[in-house]
């Protein structure tokens, strides 16, 4: 229910560190008591509620940015670089110019401007036009006649670690080297090692692909812009607009009330949206501007890709005793790669590591964060060495798991979820790795673990209102990504006013809502609700007020429960809601809220185990079952908290066998960037799931939308090592990489 | 000499547009109106196309390219139906032509003439009564973002209409043909069975 994307990669060249070695969110001074979450019994937060939108979304009803038509609406389309690298030389828009319908063109990257005339990678921006029809608009793009001087590019990124790269495509190098850290005595840690695991294991780049793909209407009025945006954050991409046309905020309002997938890629408005902002102003006329799927995957963002070679000590009874590790991943022509490694585990008995890494660049599109990042890469990297770790010293992988784990407490319940999933997956059925079966299918099973760190931050103010005809509008700069944060305001809107939460109308999505975080980082849910719950019950409490002459007690004697105000332990002396709600006058009620500290914390366990049978004379492998325990503090609607977590595994799942952004090793095109050949799970390829989402009431909102989507994709690696008794290093496990596995093995 | 490159390969719309419009469109120009001088060929300019959609006639000016999606969503307002991929590959497209579920993004409006034509938009009834397929969505939370699900829906539909006991294996195939990214696939599973455990009871072929 928390957001579903990611919130900003870690400084470059400081990859971020696991989140290990904590026992305890830190200590936050306590909200007022009468404004904190309740004890039990609740009414609506913790009961299973149904999305206030779900009948808008099955009826095709929603309006996405997608969707949206204006009058006299052009149809914008960009003209891409189809090199790696290249200068523009010319952009001549004479034949553009006679396609019919044609209205307006723009120069992105001016020849003339030595700065910035190179593209930097396949599908760059270097010009867009606009015309009447989307179709014209494709015609018209197609016929600006662009000359380009194609210049060397980095393409491989083991060739740019090797030196055997193009120099001079990238201003301090093709490779970017982050200062090593170390701690404590290296030397020390493997003299006390029993054995010494020395691997590489790899992941690699695959992109967000959105369902609907990123785009914008943009409307002037005078020198005011009224933006639809399929965005994460409407107030940052007002932002964006505002700082990349040279315009004041205000003169801004972004619009997002449905918005088909994010993960992380549209957190930030791309070019894409100011080229937009541009040609309708040059038009005088609304344009729109929506990506096609071949532009999403090659310059919306991407997930880096992560290597490393590892050397790993451990000691005879099962302890590691250090780690050493040189990483390495890409994240296109300039970004950062980091991933947290050793991911949560740790040496005994001091904390013994050392990590160099590197960025490497190479001309592909930028990564953006996506889906918790670094995390399923750290994760797959760190479990696949537990488990060679667990085989050398002859241990069982949950075991070995639970006696490297940091201290347990309520951020750190690994110890206990692996103990209990091992129970309820049937673990004990395991088979040590290789499955002894005759046959061609081989069954096994893998375990991996996972964290992220959510939680809620200031200011996210809620403004509410109650209405004399007894409505009641919950209003917030917010934005539903498809987590469900639509219904999630009803919940605990309604929830503090003793309401169901259809009697709420949620008024989200909007910059003239107010401000509001971008849904990233698994934070909108700790975020936002505390400052909708207290502005909910201030509002209450000017209600009681108003009501309480009327039912002869002072206004510290009523509650508002099941759609009634009525005295406290006095059901028989109550007004209905409605009848309440008629002594409000023309005047609503109103009041505003921010976050408070301590309804909120912040850190998460999850434990999953994978079930996996490979066919050795194919390669192919189906995922059988998967059990994912995840906790999340506080959970405020448990029907769409467990959407989440479906969603997280089938994510990663694709991550581990099917996606993958493959790119031509001679033009450093991408070979694949469609939806039949970039592959994704159909509902055959689906596992059966089982979720078991931990209530922590305790810990308050936290947040889910990232965290579940981390361990499966290790879980089912390992499943598939456990099943065919050969270790793939790297991901995606393709039949054909399994294959050669076998076949090399034999 | 000029260095210009254009996208490798070419698209549907570019082979249409340049060799095959007027041959594609040939097929089906007897049941279309009169398409001005050119007695033989359609297009590349407007032609009048009409169209049978969720019982409504829909008449439009739209080129001889223009897909059964694109006319219905840029021309008709009817947005329900949406465009994921654009290739026939996710599904989020998926209406149903006289009974058979197809992909929109690769049907030519053209094509479809004189066909029965049902889009998510017309599934709910007039009253604003969902369909047992749409209510099981809601009910199960078989949506997360939402983009997909009307393709999901209609492909749900048509595979109810036809096989209304279901089996799960009939279910996974025939919803095989639609993406979701979010990954709601146990939810759309869970409610497309829950609608073919009582035997599809109000599932009418429209």
């Amino acid at each position: 229910m928390a957001s579903r994307s990611e919130r900003a990669q870690p400084p470059q060249g400081q990859p971020p560190q696991g989140g290990g070695g904590r026992g305890g969110a830190p200590p936050q001074p306590p909200v007022d008591p009468k404004y904190n979450w309740p004890a039990t019994p609740r009414t609506v937060v913790g009961t299973r509620v149904k999305r206030l939108d779900g009948p808008d979304k099955v009826s095709g009803r929603a309006k996405y940015t997608f969707d949206v038509s204006r009058p006299r609406m052009l149809y914008a389309r960009a003209v891409r670089s189809p090199y790696p690298h290249a200068r523009v030389v010319s952009i001549d828009f004479s034949a553009a110019e006679k396609v019919p319908g044609f209205k307006s063109s723009l120069i992105v990257r001016d020849p003339k401007d030595q700065k910035t005339n190179v593209v930097l990678y396949q599908g760059d921006e270097v010009a867009a036009v606009a015309a009447d029809t989307e179709e014209h608009a494709i015609d018209a793009a197609r016929a600006v006649k662009v000359e380009y001087e194609p210049l060397p590019a980095v393409i491989s990124v083991d060739s740019a670690l090797a030196g055997r790269a193009p120099e001079g495509v990238f201003p301090n190098g093709n490779v970017r080297a982050a200062n090593t850290q170390e701690v404590g005595d290296l030397a020390a840690g493997f003299a006390a090692a029993a054995h010494t695991l020395e691997q590489t294991y790899s992941t690699h780049v695959i992109t967000h692909v959105c369902m609907e793909s990123h785009g914008t209407v943009c409307e002037w009025d005078g020198d005011k812009l009224t933006a639809y945006v399929s965005t994460q954050g409407v107030n940052s991409a007002r932002d964006n607009f505002a700082s990349g046309l040279g315009i004041p905020q205000t003169n801004v309002r972004v619009i997002c009330q449905y918005m088909g997938g994010g993960f992380g890629s549209k957190l930030q408005l791309g070019p894409e949206g100011l080229i937009c902002a541009k040609l309708a102003k040059q038009a005088g006329a609304p344009v729109k501007m929506t990506l096609d799927r071949k532009e999403e995957h090659l310059v919306t963002g991407n997930r880096p890709s992560a290597a490393a070679k590892i050397k790993a000590g451990v000691s005879a009874d099962g302890m590691i005793t250090a780690i050493d590790a040189e990483s390495w991943g890409t994240g296109g022509a300039g970004a950062a790669a980091g991933f947290p490694f050793p991911y949560i585990y740790h040496s005994t008995p001091t904390d013994t590591r050392r990590r160099a890494h590197k960025d490497v660049f190479i001309n592909t599109g930028l990564q953006r964060p996506m889906r918790a990042p670094g995390h399923p890469q750290g994760s797959f990297i760190t479990e696949m060495m537990m488990d060679e770790l667990a085989d050398l010293v002859k241990m069982d992988p949950v075991e070995f798991r639970i006696k490297n784990l940091p201290p347990a407490g309520p951020a750190a319940m690994w110890a206990s979820y692996l103990r209990e999933g091992a129970e309820a997956f049937g673990w004990s059925k395991r088979h040590p790795t290789g499955d002894p079966t005759p046959g061609s299918i081989k069954t096994g099973m893998g375990v991996a673990v996972g964290t992220w760190t959510g939680g809620g931050r200031g200011p996210s103010p809620a403004h509410c209102e109650i209405g004399s005809d007894g409505s009641v509008i919950m209003r917030l700069g917010s934005q539903d990504i498809g987590t469900g944060q639509r219904t999630l305001v009803a919940v605990v809107t309604a929830d503090a006013l003793g309401l169901q939460p259809s009697q709420i109308t949620p008024e989200i999505g909007d910059t003239q809502y107010g401000v509001s975080a971008g849904s990233g980082g698994s934070t909108t849910a700790a975020s936002t609700s505390p400052g909708m719950r207290i502005a909910a019950l201030k509002a209450l409490e000017a209600l009681k007020e108003k009501v309480a002459p009327a039912l002869g007690v002072t206004a510290d004697q009523l509650v508002a429960t099941g759609g009634r105000i009525q005295v406290k332990d006095t059901p028989s002396k109550s007004l209905s809601w409605a009848d309440a709600c008629k002594r409000i006058g023309t005047q609503p009620i109103t009041a505003d809220a921010e976050w408070q500290p301590g309804m909120t914390s912040a850190n998460v366990s999850g434990a999953q185990f994978a079930e996996a049978k490979v066919d050795v004379k194919t390669g192919i492998v189906r995922v059988t079952r998967v059990l994912a325990i995840q906790d999340c503090g506080l959970v405020l609607n448990p029907l769409t908290a467990e959407s989440q977590c479906y969603g997280g595994v089938i994510g990663s799942l694709n991550f581990a066998l099917f996606e993958d952004r493959i790119l031509d090793r001679r033009t450093g095109q991408m070979v694949n960037p469609n939806m039949e050949w970039y592959l994704l799970a159909g509902m055959s390829d689906v596992p059966q799931i089982e979720v078991r989402l931990k209530n922590m009431p305790e810990r308050g909102v936290i947040g889910l939308g990232e965290p579940p989507t981390v361990p499966t994709a290790a879980a089912v690696a390992l499943a598939v090592r456990n099943a065919i008794g050969v270790t793939v290093r790297s991901l995606p496990l393709t039949p054909a990489k399994i294959f050669e596995s076998l076949q090399q093995k034999a | 000499m000029p260095k210009r490159k254009d996208e490798p390969g070419f698209s549907r719309r570019s082979f249409l547009k340049t060799v095959g419009a007027g041959g594609v469109a040939a097929g089906v120009l007897s049941k279309a109106p009169a398409v001005g001088a050119q007695a033989n060929a359609a297009g590349p300019g407007p032609v009048p196309v009409t169209l049978n959609v969720n019982g409504k006639t829909l008449r439009l000016e739209i080129e001889p390219r223009v897909t059964l999606l694109d006319a219905l969503r840029m021309r008709a307002d009817l947005t329900g139906n949406k465009r994921g991929c654009d290739r026939g590959a996710c599904g989020a497209c998926t209406m149903i032509v006289d009974g058979r579920t197809v992909y929109a993004c690769s049907t030519l409006a053209i094509e479809v003439q004189g066909k029965k034509i049902r889009t998510v938009d017309g599934l709910a009834s007039a009253s604003g009564q969902l369909h047992p397929v749409q209510q099981a969505f809601c009910d199960k939370d078989a949506l997360m973002c939402g983009f997909c699900t009307p393709g999901f829906v209609m492909a749900s539909v048509g595979l109810l209409e036809k096989h209304p006991n279901a089996t799960p294996e009939q279910i996974k195939k025939g919803l095989d043909g639609n993406i979701c990214r979010c990954g709601t696939f146990s939810r759309v599973y869970e409610a497309v069975a829950s609608v073919a455990s009582n035997g599809a009871k109000g599932v009418t072929r429209g």
